[in-house]
């Protein structure tokens, strides 16, 4: 019933349309390469009449009619005015020059308009610009998206070198990661080290870490939104970059008669070349590379198509020991259609692919695994008036996962062949949400989403005795395998299990003055694919497995409660958030539980809960020769899973315990100092609360070892994990005449050398014999050389 | 050049850790070795400790020690030798019965029950330099063949004389059922950890046990977390629950393990 409302007042609020009134709709673009603005501002001067560009840099204001000056406006660019008289539906497209003419670099800068910005009621969300990132320190010199945007609040890491990142308390299989639509279910390159996002191929970058708008679905954490550029519409142009470790080309173009562009990309780690020079390392490998491509063509003014992929690839060979290669391959034709200058229109064929094999000669085991999936999305935004603009649309997503193969890698080798059970999914949503100016200060943003979700058959589905996949053993005091009693066969096309979940969306916004707001927002989600990793670290070879019979969807609740406010004539903006969050249905593993090759995975977990709680504090400077933000986190991570059918207390004693990416603290401060034209300092610091880790409470000897013994999980921690980076970039010749533009980034990370755990492991020393906790640490002081250029 | 860049830091620090409570450990082992009557087997009793006190003499002694074999109620008292271990030596052995282990110590008593696993023959056991890890060094390598029939669980344990700890592995028939399997040691240049690699004339003492699939379970993890305990690509570390239970007093559980085996034992000279 609660939907209903909302839905009445929707329509009522539609028929409320007084005095006569235009629209102006059109293109906002990029006056030196034509790429599309997304989120550019465009309004009345000395009116509420405004509106921002969606993803494709598209705008659509309606507003009575009138003469107005029109202000269009894009951070680091010029501002356009211009008088405009409206008496009719009119088409307006612009482009913008950029203020200052650099590399380009992304920087997180502040909200693109703060005038819209306080007034929207979106919240919870992070943006990134193609602009100034590069400057920021990095490791190795290689500039990398999802470092970034672990530097600002509610985001973390889980150590140096590990894969993924976590919003919020979340787990990293609860991002929804897309490149320009396609998912992606691997973030990283080297194990973690560097993240697969090109910088020089994005255009921009989203992170809903709560209040995710209706149009996503299917993560319970958040949604990093990435897209890439377009390509170069006005003239050929090449951009690139030598570092110590990759290095990058991009050439971008127009075509078919300035119909359209295109951009390649390619970004390659070279390390490998050398090492056949080192006697240690000579029959090593390890590398890895990455091809972006995007392409448009414009057909007529209303109807352009998109065609864009990705293939990575990380390569790492021990000799004779281990040969690893894996990596994500999407690709996506979109077209986009303006019905008129109110309703416009996307529809996408996705397609998304990640894969491993792992070839381990010394047991002569090959083994071969991935996820496939192909999603059709028709998206609409339809700008019924200065007030109210509404987003609706329909998704449908196939799964294919092939959770292993086991081939004999050798004509000697013992091994058997072995595939687990394919499993099949589809995944349906519609959603509907509103984007709603009710008064001058008063704004709200409701949403609907239904998804539905089907466990599809083409496989046998166990059955246990007494329906229970995991036992609890009362004697021995642990969870153990359930019996199986029967098979059952499902034929393909027939459904296993279905699940189906109403997603309500809400967010409100009131203006406290012009430089002051307040916003709430309630966000429900569910998620129905599960990353299986029972090691404190997300690893290439986790298996990603769908709801059905046995492991329910995963469903969060999140409320928000944000203030917001500029000062100094938007020098400084402030923002402060905190939330609350429940996941229902986390995965949790058994003590000693075995994933490797599991056809029953069903045997190793029990459905638990999570819950995550924090206050989020972002101080930012964004104008003059010193910018940079303050951002800190107090936060609490926690889950908790009882027994359930499997009986007993459940795991960990059915307590709550930490997650090991919960973080007490969490503090980056981050500066950028313009010196002059040439040089330009930035630097990073960053402190947080030690990762939560279990170490042992005791020892006994058994066969001649000393066995540790342990309490409580994730009861103890890492020390505090703290570093200073900076990074100094001379840009020699700012001569705007020449073509070839390039610059030097000269950085050291870790500036301080601290020696950061990034593991703590408790060992028996060979040769004293006495057991020892040997601390791991992995990136020290680090200096780093990066040459950049533009042609 | 990437390995140098990436060289981790390894270092020993100091970790306050939590203390708990010692608890009775159990390290029951009726390992049958093949050709041998498998009369006298020994039981030992500890207490656990302190996680950096290793070495302490925590020995226990005055615990009444009984095996029962529950398919023919035979009944072997263990017999107290003072310094933690227990006795027998009219042990029989039969494959495939049920042995129970009944503890009685400082007012709690302690049960168990196992199987007597059986093991297949080691096949043959050789050398080489190809195989294993390093192309360089010499290892050895057992065969042996795995039941097609029935899914089999083992437990290898090397040890070279002299060496301070013995080394283990857990096998499965899950991948190689029905075929020979292969297991292979060899032992790294490692001089941080004490290890030097094979030379010929180093000998090698080689048993392979069959073991249930619940002491499998067992020694999988303690195996794992001996070997790779805090290594963020581990799985998390927990406690190891044996089979040694405290029915009157579910909490007062014991450490350690009732197994019963038989067991090939060999050794190999490297040529």
């Amino acid at each position: 019933m609660k939907h209903l409302g909302l839905v009445i007042f929707l329509f009522t609020s539609l028929w409320c349309q007084a005095q006569e009134q235009f629209s102006i709709s059109g293109t906002i673009k990029d006056i030196t390469n034509g790429e599309t603005l997304l989120g550019a501002t465009v309004y009345l001067k000395d009116t509420n009449y405004g509106a921002t560009t969606n993803e494709y840099g598209f705008f659509s204001l309606t507003a009575p009619e009138g003469t107005y000056t029109l202000v269009i406006s894009y951070v680091g660019f010029k501002s356009v005015t211009q008088e405009i008289t409206l008496n009719k539906d009119q088409k307006l497209d612009f482009e913008l020059e950029e203020t200052a003419t650099s590399l380009d670099e992304i920087v997180i800068v502040a909200e693109e308009s703060e005038r819209v910005s306080i007034k929207k009621p979106q919240m919870s969300v992070a943006k990134l610009n193609a602009n100034t990132i590069k400057e920021m320190p990095a490791v190795l010199g290689e500039v990398d998206v999802v470092k970034s945007i672990q530097l600002l609040p509610g985001v973390t890491n889980n150590g140096e070198g590990s894969a993924g990142f976590h919003v919020r308390g979340g787990a990293a299989d609860q991002n929804l990661v897309l490149l320009d639509e396609a998912i992606i279910y691997n973030t990283s390159h080297f194990f973690g080290f560097f993240s697969v996002f090109n910088a020089d191929a994005i255009k921009n970058i989203k992170l809903y870490k709560g209040d995710i708008p209706a149009k996503y679905g299917g993560r319970v954490s958040s949604v990093l939104d990435v897209r890439q550029k377009d390509g170069n519409s006005k003239q050929f142009g090449l951009t690139g970059g030598v570092g110590l470790i990759s290095s990058r080309l991009i050439a971008e173009s127009p075509i078919f008669n300035d119909k359209g562009s295109f951009l390649i990309a390619g970004r390659a780690s070279y390390a490998h070349l050398f090492m056949p020079l080192i006697e240690d390392v000579k029959d090593d490998k390890i590398s890895f590379y990455d091809l972006n491509l995007k392409t448009n063509y414009e057909i007529n003014e209303n109807n352009r198509l998109y065609l864009s992929g990705y293939f990575g690839r990380d390569i790492f060979n021990l000799s004779k020991i281990i040969e690893n290669n894996y990596g994500n391959a999407t690709g996506n034709l979109r077209w986009n259609h303006v019905f008129n200058d109110k309703l416009f229109s996307n529809l996408s064929f996705i397609y998304s692919k990640y894969d491993y094999n792992i070839i381990l000669d010394f047991i002569e085991l090959d083994w071969n695994a991935d996820i496939t999936n192909f999603n059709v999305k028709y998206d609409l935004g339809y700008y019924v008036n200065n007030d109210i603009t509404l987003d609706f649309g329909v998704s449908g997503l196939t799964y294919n996962l092939n959770p292993g193969e086991v081939r004999p890698s050798s004509e000697t080798s013992p091994i058997n062949y072995l595939k687990l059970d394919e499993k099949r999914a589809f995944e349906g949503a519609a959603y509907i949400s509103a984007e709603h100016q009710i008064s001058d200060k008063l704004a709200f943003n409701y949403g609907l989403r239904y998804s539905a979700f089907t466990r599809l058959g083409g496989q046998n589905m166990t059955n246990y005795v007494n329906n229970q996949p995991v036992v609890y053993n009362s004697d021995l005091g642990i969870y153990e395998r359930g019996e199986a009693e029967s098979e059952t066969y499902y034929s393909k096309g027939e459904s296993i299990k279905t699940f189906g979940n109403l997603e309500p969306r809400l967010g409100v916004s009131y203006q406290l003055n012009e430089d002051a707001s307040v916003k709430a927002s309630y966000t429900k989600s569910t998620q129905y694919l599960h990353l299986l990793s029972n090691t404190a670290s997300v690893t290439p070879l986790d298996v990603w497995t769908p709801s059905g019979q046995y492991i329910k969807p995963q469903i969060s609740n999140q409320f928000a409660l944000g203030y917001y406010k500029n000062f100094k004539d938007n020098a400084y903006t402030l923002e402060l958030e905190t939330y609350y969050k429940t996941v229902d249905n986390r995965i949790d593993y058994i003590d000693g539980s075995d994933l490797i090759g599991n056809n029953n995975i069903e045997t190793e977990i029990l459905n638990g809960e999570a819950r995550a709680y924090g206050l989020e504090v972002l101080l930012r400077k964004n104008k003059g020769d010193f910018t940079g933000w303050l951002a800190y986190t107090l936060s609490k991570s926690e889950q908790r899973t009882f027994g359930g059918n499997a009986g007993g207390p459940g795991i960990n004693n059915g307590d709550w315990y930490n997650t090991p990416y919960d973080r007490t603290h969490d503090i980056s401060l981050t500066g950028s100092y313009k010196l002059n034209d040439k040089w330009r300092f930035s630097s990073n610091f960053i402190f947080q609360t030690g990762r939560p880790v279990t170490y042992p409470n005791g020892q006994y000897t058994y066969e001649d070892l000393s066995v540790a013994t342990y309490s409580s999980r994730n009861e103890d921690r890492l020390s505090a994990y703290h570093r200073l980076d900076v990074s100094a970039t001379y840009s020699p010749n700012k001569d705007n005449d020449k073509r070839w533009k390039g610059e030097w980034v000269f950085g050291i990370y870790n500036l301080y050398n601290r020696r950061n755990a990034a593991s703590v492991s408790f060992n028996q020393n060979n040769q004293t014999g006495l057991n020892e906790a040997t601390r791991i640490s992995i990136f020290g002081m680090i200096p780093s050389i990066t040459y950049n250029f533009k042609f | 050049m990437t390995f140098v860049v990436f060289a981790s830091c390894e270092d020993v620090i100091d970790v306050d850790l939590d203390n708990a409570e010692p608890r009775l450990v159990i390290e029951a082992s009726l390992d049958w070795e093949k050709g041998t009557a498998g009369n006298e087997q020994t039981i030992n009793l500890s207490m656990s400790t302190p996680y950096f006190n290793t070495g302490e003499d925590t020995s226990v002694s005055g615990a009444i020690v009984t095996v029962t074999n529950t398919n023919s109620g035979a009944i072997f008292t263990f017999n107290d030798q003072n310094d933690g271990s227990y006795t027998v030596d009219n042990f029989v052995p039969v494959i495939g019965d049920t042995y129970r282990l009944d503890v009685s110590y400082a007012g709690e008593n302690y049960e168990a029950t196992e199987t007597l696993m059986s093991v297949t023959d080691i096949n043959s056991i050789t050398q080489s330099i190809e195989g294993g890890f390093d192309d360089e060094l010499l290892e050895v390598n057992v065969y042996f063949d795995d039941p097609a029939d029935e899914e089999n669980f083992y437990l290898m344990r090397y040890y070279e004389a002299g060496d301070l700890f013995p080394y283990f592995e857990d096998i499965s028939d899950e991948f190689v059922n029905g075929n020979e399997v292969h297991d292979f040691f060899e032992k790294e240049d490692d001089e941080d950890n004490n290890e030097a690699p094979f030379e010929p004339g180093d000998v090698v003492d080689i048993k392979l046990y069959g073991i249930s699939e619940q002491y499998y379970n067992y020694m999988r993890l303690l195996i794992e977390q001996y070997y790779s305990g805090g290594n963020p690509f581990s799985s998390n570390s927990a406690q190891i629950r044996g089979n040694c239970i405290n029915p009157t007093n579910p909490d007062q559980y014991a450490f350690g393990y009732f197994r019963a085996t038989q067991v090939n034992v060999t050794s190999y000279t490297f040529q």
